[in-house]
């Protein structure tokens, strides 16, 4: 299945720097339409304002992380299906099985390249 | 006990209070020596042995204190510490300064319209040299780094001579029942441990398999 570069994705992270990466990878990949949040608060209200095709996240954030944001987001009767993808440099078998358990649709170990998210980002919606 | 030493008491008590209304460590032991002064001369004429305890007592209170000003705490508190924090903050400041150079010039290049050749490659150029330069970064973060590590092996050293001279080395176990705090508790439950150490945490490939070879059901299984 062809990815739709016109999808609306979300960004949450709360170092500004690598929001910055990210959305560079994501336009080199062909995407446009890229918004950003720095905390799971924040990005669960911009979800519910606005629907996201992806939703790329980190883990360790302050107040709300993004394991707390994705569970949240699938007891979300009308969110519930956005892909989720955690960006994150928690790399311990139980995060990976957390965030499995808790319905993460593909899980990047922080640092990254741009292959590994195309490949991730494409896995995902080849589902 | 008699009158002068009673007074001896009252006088310490009151100095403590005027200079704090919190209880420490120091006072605690500034108040055993003088009991300990005050009751050796009173039970020095019933009982020679206790004397004797009381004269160790007050040898260890001594000795205890002197470990502590080998401490050096204020040192640490108004030294060492507040330098390290500073040296971090530089660090943060000159990576951050860094990274946004780098990226500025690696935008600039993503920009550049590669069809102007002339002005492509002078745009190229012109980058990679501001990227070459912000690199150097690189090497005073090194210094800066090398200087909190000194710190913390000054603290080690320090914390840790007290900690054998003081013979507390047995009551170290007692960590392992300290009451969990409030962040340790959020870190638990949000399962938040951080980047890990090379060869530590899981790859990418592992997490790969992780998540296409684990059947939900196996994975239910782990937390039933």
């Amino acid at each position: 299945m062809a990815l739709d570069l016109q999808m609306p994705i979300l960004v949450v992270d709360d170092y500004k720097t690598m929001i910055r990466i990210i959305r560079n990878l994501l336009k080199q990949l062909g995407f446009t339409d890229i918004d950003d949040a720095a905390d799971g608060t924040e990005a669960y209200e911009k979800m519910k304002q606005r629907r996201y095709g992806l939703v790329i996240s980190d883990w360790n954030m302050e107040p709300m992380t993004g394991y707390e944001l994705l569970k949240q987001v699938r007891q979300d009767a009308a969110l519930c299906k956005t892909p989720f993808i955690m960006v994150t440099a928690e790399s311990k078998t139980e995060n990976v099985i957390a965030a499995k358990k808790a319905g993460v649709n593909n899980y990047i170990v922080k640092p990254f390249n741009a292959q590994t998210l195309k490949g991730k980002i494409e896995a995902v919606f080849a589902d | 006990m008699t009158k002068i030493d009673i007074q001896q008491l009252i006088d310490f008590l009151e100095e403590s209070r005027e200079k704090s209304s919190e209880v420490t460590l120091t006072h605690v032991m500034g108040l055993a020596e003088v009991m300990t002064g005050s009751m050796g001369e009173i039970i020095e004429h019933v009982e020679p042995e206790v004397t004797m305890e009381l004269a160790e007592i007050g040898a260890e209170i001594a000795r205890m204190k002197a470990e502590i000003s080998k401490l050096r705490v204020a040192d640490m508190r108004d030294n060492h510490i507040p330098e390290a924090g500073r040296e971090l903050d530089a660090i943060v400041s000159s990576t951050e300064e860094a990274t946004h150079t780098i990226m500025a010039a690696a935008e600039a290049i993503m920009a550049a319209d590669p069809d102007d050749t002339q002005a492509y490659q002078n745009t190229v150029n012109d980058q990679v040299m501001e990227i070459f330069q912000a690199c150097a970064f690189q090497d005073i973060t090194g210094q800066r780094i090398s200087k909190v590590v000194g710190t913390l092996n000054t603290i080690d050293e320090r914390v840790s001579n007290f900690v054998e001279r003081l013979r507390l080395k047995q009551e170290a176990h007692a960590d392992q029942n300290a009451e969990e705090t409030e962040d340790e508790r959020r870190k638990r439950e949000l399962i938040l441990h951080g980047p890990q150490h090379a060869g530590e945490g899981v790859s990418q490939d592992e997490i790969d398999a992780l998540l296409n070879d684990v059947k939900q059901d196996e994975i239910d299984k782990l937390f039933a």
